[in-house]
């Protein structure tokens, strides 16, 4: 299949796009973060604390993490701070992997996930088309508000809870990083948030979402087109709320490094939505990196050194 | 280590089948509109398991004159119930009868008990009798006598998907034709955690180091669920999904089980590409249950 890399999505910007999120975000504000840190003696190991980690977000819903700290480096003072953004389907992992390179790792457990799905749980297949016919309610409405938690999180794990941990972590320095929906969450958190200082967004879902569902017929866009064929009535609903919450619509706004991997034959997030987010952000230090010959994975067995250098780059250098 | 096959393996899993079959299935199914359409319609599925444990899954059965031959996605080391392993194409369904089952601990089976991951793959480890895979493994044969059950079910072309549940399901349950398999936590166990630290086998790992006493328990529990000794009762066809010889699951690694599987195997070692895996194992299902020609979606074209 040839990929038109030019190819066009059809979202357009609402013009109150920025007075809606402006809006969530004072909420937002307005929740009392009331983070615990609670060391798990199971999970940790001689060379990395983890803790689980609890705080509210938007609706004063409960939100969980993994926060996995290296201690035997040699780093000068303070550590970086990697945020990573979890897959649709998958549980959020705990990154020693990420610790063990010298960064403290925050693997976030959005409403809905294990862990934080006693308050707010529509399920698999599901979360995509909750409440879809109403941007007000829509399930990813709370999803990109704990990513943007999160980060006030971090904040407050480098300053205020800093006595917690016995290596300090650097607010200074956060990146952000996700493959799939972690990858279309990365969009999202390095847009808004002027905190984060690199990004790396893999197989991007959340960008294109109506062209998506034309280009692909896999789960979890296919859950669209099973609404839209039950309820097809709703399609101007559904077209108005996504056009909040796509991807494309937030690109403009990053201005930070960041790098985007894209396997040219990803069947689940098309690679036409990706290089139409791609085009779209604003940062003059962006780099796109295609994989012919690989799926959903974006080439990721091949990439993973580029990541990690990329972030060694923009985050440790100076060391 | 786990390497010594318990005296009494036999017994014991021919135990859990008998205690399975006085279970009664009590299959419940309701019509799932939003996931039906002309081709294929899609039921809910509510069946009893091992210690009466109420089990969830979803069925979808193609429009036309049955049977149809039929693919079982077994329970997986996750918490998400997929109806078709994300990046398939849907018009799968349009072929094949689609099973997936959702074991205990799983969401839609979390009731009373929820899994956590990382954490099922150790939960009660040090005892046999408790371990939560042994009901696991009860729920995805549980899984294959509800299908037999049905109709729509070719049997003559019945597939077994997964990763090692696959496998266990292919040893213990006679009604398996084909197995496509991605092993990833039951061969040479604690060995190869000590490879990796990656999850789920880093479970393992942690706890190991949290309880370094309970080391012998939990080899002995481990050894009954080994797929070096359920090898050899693996009669149907099989396709192995190994890793390159970077990874922890390497053919290398696997030989042992590998050259004990009595049933003819195709081996695919990963291009580690989802891509190019995906391809192989279409064609693989296509050729051997289908018409020969593969289910592919778009960008696979």
């Amino acid at each position: 299949m040839n990929i038109n890399k030019n190819y066009t999505c059809k979202v357009l910007k609402p013009e109150d796009f920025d007075i809606f999120w402006g809006a969530v975000l004072d909420d937002l504000n307005q929740i009392d973060l009331d983070p615990e840190f609670i060391r798990d003696e199971l999970r940790s190991t001689k060379n990395i604390d983890v803790y689980q980690v609890f705080f509210n977000s938007l609706g004063k819903i409960r939100i969980s993490a993994w926060l996995s700290i290296p201690l035997c480096i040699e780093a000068r003072g303070r550590i970086p701070i990697i945020l990573h953004l979890p897959g649709y389907q998958n549980d959020p992992p705990i990154h020693k992997e990420w610790a063990n390179h010298g960064y403290a790792t925050l693997s976030l457990n959005h409403r809905g996930k294990v862990r934080s799905r006693s308050q707010f749980d529509p399920g698999y297949p599901g979360v995509l088309t909750h409440n879809i016919t109403n941007r007000d309610k829509y399930s990813y409405k709370g999803i990109y508000a704990d990513v943007w938690k999160a980060i006030d999180l971090l904040i407050e794990a480098s300053s205020r809870y800093d006595n917690i941990f016995k290596v300090k972590l650097d607010s200074s320095r956060i990146g952000v990083a996700g493959s799939s929906q972690g990858g279309g969450l990365t969009i999202i958190a390095s847009a808004m948030r002027k905190e984060i200082k690199a990004a790396s967004a893999g197989a991007p879902y959340l960008c294109g979402y109506m062209d998506a569902i034309e280009l692909t017929n896999t789960y979890p866009y296919q859950e669209i087109n099973d609404y839209l064929n039950l309820y097809p009535d709703t399609k101007d609903d559904i077209t108005q709320t996504l056009s909040y919450f796509d991807g494309i619509c937030f690109a403009g706004s990053i201005t930070c490094p960041i790098i985007m991997n894209l396997g040219l034959q990803d069947n689940v997030c098309p690679p036409e939505t990706g290089y139409a987010v791609f085009r779209n952000i604003s940062s003059t230090d962006k780099n796109i990196y295609e994989y012919d010959g690989y799926g959903h994975d974006a080439g990721k067995n091949i990439h993973s050194q580029i990541i990690l250098d990329f972030f060694s780059k923009h985050l440790k250098e100076g060391d | 280590m786990d390497k010594l096959r318990p005296s009494d393996f036999g017994t014991y899993w021919y135990g859990i089948s008998q205690e399975l079959s006085k279970v009664d299935i009590s299959p419940k199914l309701e019509f799932i509109p939003i996931r039906s359409d002309k081709h294929a319609t899609l039921y809910s599925v509510a069946i009893n398991s091992l210690d009466e444990y109420p089990l969830y899954g979803y069925l979808s059965i193609p429009e036309g004159d049955p049977p149809f031959p039929t693919i079982y996605f077994v329970p997986r080391n996750a918490s998400v119930l997929e109806i078709i392993p994300q990046g398939t194409s849907n018009l799968i369904r349009d072929k094949f009868v689609i099973f997936s089952l959702a074991c205990r601990g799983m969401r839609n089976s979390d009731n009373p008990h929820i899994s956590m991951y990382p954490g099922q793959l150790t939960e009660n480890i040090e005892t046999l009798d408790k371990y939560i895979y042994r009901g696991i493994v009860a729920d995805t044969l549980r899984g294959l006598d509800f299908l037999i059950t049905r109709p729509e079910v070719n049997k003559n072309a019945l597939l077994v998907s997964g990763n090692d549940n696959a496998l266990f399901a292919s040893a213990l349950h006679g009604a398996v034709t084909h197995v496509v398999s991605t092993p990833a936590y039951f061969f040479d166990t604690i060995d190869l955690a000590e490879l990796t630290a990656s999850y789920p086998l880093e479970e393992i790992n942690d706890y190991l180091r949290l309880h370094p006493n309970s080391k012998n328990k939990v080899i002995n529990v481990l050894s009954y669920f080994n797929l070096r000794w359920h090898a050899q009762a693996v009669t149907a066809k099989v396709l192995l999904m190994v890793g390159d010889e970077n990874d922890v699951y390497s053919k290398s690694k696997l030989d042992p089980l590998i050259q004990n599987i009595t049933g003819e195997v195709t081996l695919k070692e990963s291009d580690n590409s989802a891509y190019k895996d995906g391809l192989f194992i279409q064609q693989w299902i296509a050729d051997e249950i289908g018409d020969g020609v593969p289910i592919l979606p778009d960008h696979w074209k």
